[in-house]
């Protein structure tokens, strides 16, 4: 038993490792120069490091609005998302009306429907509107998340309906059943589903370089993009690489922050 | 608390936007971002890169023009998906940055604007500018932008190599002027140095290839585009194309599998005698040469692809400035755009220092210009740079279809007559659905 932990640990060890290299890799080249890497990448084990490239990120004064309006969208859409999936889950799995199941299929078919079969029609329908280069334009489209309506409806099902019936029998109004009994129940899964949504709108890129075109109304990673010479890949290796580290530290920062919620979530999720 | 209140609101009012009733102009481009660098520079001259200089420009402009506010919207390279989005939306910039290759896509569709008489109103004269850098810009006679520039892909040349090659006389390398003899001066340069010929970016990318092959099919006089609405690359002279790369690529005669990163460091550590690359490197291999250490050090030339056939032809595609259609945009923004093109166009030569070839012939024939490093050497490009015909479209996509079937072709996956009819079948399907 505990040659097998050790061949276990030793296992998680190398993953570990594998996973890390890159990343330290990619720290690595950030703290180069360009026209160093240009010539060579192994001249990142000379031992010389500079800061330059990250001078390069906040010498642009455009790169702290585009990290206030990554955290806006990102925020907005996960505090929009955490509701709607929440109201919607509750909705799927408490209460009887007509067509139920049908909506639940029609909810869950979104899942099998990507963005880019949408793409064209969101941008035109926003485009009437006249609200690209807008905060809403980037939130309102990822707060239909039909992952998120059927994780919170899974969680809600799970809990026993013997809770709601007390709580009526003591005169609780079905909305104070679901905000002040059910819902604190939910918390995991909650936080699983604010986690994933805050990291999927950080990430998003496509959206947001043709909804924000306007570089007030970039977010970090469309920001960072613009950034980029041709040919960046060659002539500014080192710059590139810290753009990388500079867009991933905030979620690097989310991630330990919340790393219990997000295991145990997981966790609970995968037991459920 | 009320006083408090107050006082943040006044707080508040005092940061916001004062009133600014200049005229704004929105610039946009590519050519990355250097603000950290550049973002107060105004002397042009001191500026240095595409990135560098393009700032210094407009920054110039902007302390040169109090009445106008450039708004400056940098988009990642090449940016057509966003362009094309703000067309969409009626968002458009009243300038925008675009290859020559891409401009017919944009004009077939009216979404941008004719600047005949823009051009004539700021004194810009296209009769002035070399046979490249107008074809970039005209369509069935009329203009439609301002060009910034011409780029060709270039012979980048280790000329230390050369000479322990025996390939340099004179001072000058020595370069083939037929298939044959560049076959027997690579395998000299081979047997003499141990090192390839060519160093080429070949691997995830294919672009070189498309190059490599346009230049080659154009100085057979091959016409793969007789007909813009056609590709026909089913043809003796494509196949020849091909052939010659397979040749050189069977013979070990260039570096394999290196992408483009890979190539241009390998031609900086003396990976091979010359770099098939564009007018872009000329500044960075210069630099590499003024050093004391290094490969390059004191031994770089570069020079037009030579003539290996009948006619002294290099593919060229190069930026430009063009105003996107926009009913909404008012005479002083359109004055304004036209003030800055006047400028941009004043400030040629600063952009030429990017290695670019310059787009006006007097220039060219300035001995300022002929100064900088290598220009004598490219001067010819002012009239054997030629791109595809204008009535051509989607090029962009063209251009990588094109270049995968080459290297399929070249890398022995297929055979060339395969290929070619594989290109000419993609690259149709395409056309044939505009």
């Amino acid at each position: 038993m505990r040659s097998q932990n050790r061949v276990a640990i030793a296992l998680v060890v190398i993953a570990g490792v594998l996973m890390l290299v890159p990343m330290l890799w990619v720290l690595a080249l950030s703290l180069k120069s360009n026209a160093a890497l240009m010539v060579d990448t192994n001249s990142v084990f000379d031992g010389v490091f500079t800061l330059e490239n990250y001078a390069a990120i906040l010498g642009d004064g455009q790169v702290f609005r585009w990290i206030g309006n990554s955290l806006i969208v990102s925020l907005g859409m996960t505090a929009g998302v955490l509701a709607l999936s929440s109201l919607a889950g509750y909705g799927f799995a408490r209460l009887e009306f007509p067509g139920r199941n049908i909506l639940f299929v029609i909810v869950l078919l979104g899942l099998a429907v990507p963005e880019q079969a949408v793409i064209i029609a969101r941008h035109q329908l926003f485009s009437w509107a006249g609200w690209h280069n807008t905060y809403p334009a980037l939130i309102i489209p990822g707060l239909a998340a039909p992952f998120g309506v059927f994780l919170m409806t899974q969680y809600f099902r799970a809990i026993p309906k013997e809770l709601d019936e007390a709580a009526m029998l003591d005169s609780a109004s079905r909305f104070t059943v679901f905000w002040k009994v059910l819902l604190p129940l939910t918390i995991p899964a909650q936080a699983t589903l604010g986690i994933f949504t805050f990291l999927s709108a950080w990430n998003d890129y496509w959206w947001p370089l043709i909804s924000a075109t306007n570089k007030q109304m970039f977010t970090l990673t469309v920001g960072i993009a613009s950034t980029q010479m041709n040919f960046a890949q060659t002539e500014g290796l080192g710059f590139l690489m810290a753009q990388a580290v500079f867009a991933g530290a905030p979620i690097l920062i989310v991630y330990l922050f919340f790393q219990k919620y997000i295991v145990q979530a997981v966790a609970g999720a995968a037991g459920r | 608390m009320r006083a408090l209140v107050l006082l943040l609101a006044l707080l508040l009012a005092a940061c916001g936007p004062a009133e600014d009733d200049r005229t704004t102009l929105t610039i946009q481009r590519f050519f990355g971002a250097c603000e950290a660098e550049y973002g107060a520079v105004t002397d042009i001259a001191a500026a240095q890169g595409e990135c560098g200089i393009m700032t210094a420009i407009i920054n110039r402009f902007e302390a040169e023009n109090p009445d106008i506010r450039v708004v400056e919207n940098i988009v990642f390279w090449p940016g057509y998906d966003q362009l094309t989005a703000q067309l969409a939306s009626n968002d458009a910039p009243d300038l925008v940055t675009m290859h020559g290759s891409v401009i017919s896509d944009y004009q077939a569709r009216g979404l941008i604007e004719p600047m005949d008489a823009d051009l004539a109103k700021i004194g810009i004269a296209p009769a002035g500018m070399t046979e490249a850098a107008r074809a970039a810009i005209t369509i069935d006679g009329r203009v439609w932008g301002l060009p910034i520039d011409t780029w060709a892909p270039l012979w980048h040349i280790n000329m230390n190599l050369f000479r322990k090659a025996g390939l340099v006389r004179g001072g000058r390398p020595v370069l083939p002027s037929s298939p044959a003899e560049l076959i027997a001066q690579a395998e000299q340069f081979e047997a003499r140095t141990g090192k390839p010929y060519f160093v080429q970016g070949a691997a995830n990318e294919y672009a070189g290839f498309t190059r490599n092959f346009y230049t080659f099919l154009m100085q057979q006089n091959g016409e793969p585009f007789a007909d813009p609405r056609r590709a026909d690359f089913t043809t003796p002279e494509a196949a020849e194309a091909l052939r010659l790369f397979k040749d050189i690529y069977d013979r070990d005669l260039t570096t394999k599998n290196q992408d483009y990163s890979a190539a241009v460091a390998g031609f900086l550590k003396g990976d091979g005698g010359v770099f098939l690359v564009g007018t872009w490197m000329v500044g960075d291999f210069q630099a590499a040469s003024e050093a004391e250490e290094g490969a390059l050090s004191g031994g770089y030339a570069v020079v037009p692809y030579p003539q290996l056939y009948a006619r002294d032809v290099t593919f060229a595609d190069g930026h430009n400035w063009v105003m996107p259609a926009d009913p909404d945009r008012t005479a002083a923004e359109h004055e304004a755009a036209l003030r800055f093109l006047a400028f941009f166009s004043r400030h040629a030569f600063d952009w030429s220092r990017t290695g670019h070839l310059p787009v006006y012939k007097a220039m060219i024939d300035s001995p300022r210009w002929r100064a900088l490093p290598h220009r004598d050497a490219l001067a010819g490009l002012a009239t054997s740079a030629a791109p595809l015909p204008k009535g051509v479209r989607r090029q962009f996509p063209i251009e990588t279809i094109v270049g995968q079937e080459s290297a399929a072709a070249i890398s022995g996956a297929k055979p060339i007559p395969t290929a070619l009819a594989d290109m000419e079948r993609r690259v149709n399907d395409i056309l044939k659905n505009l």
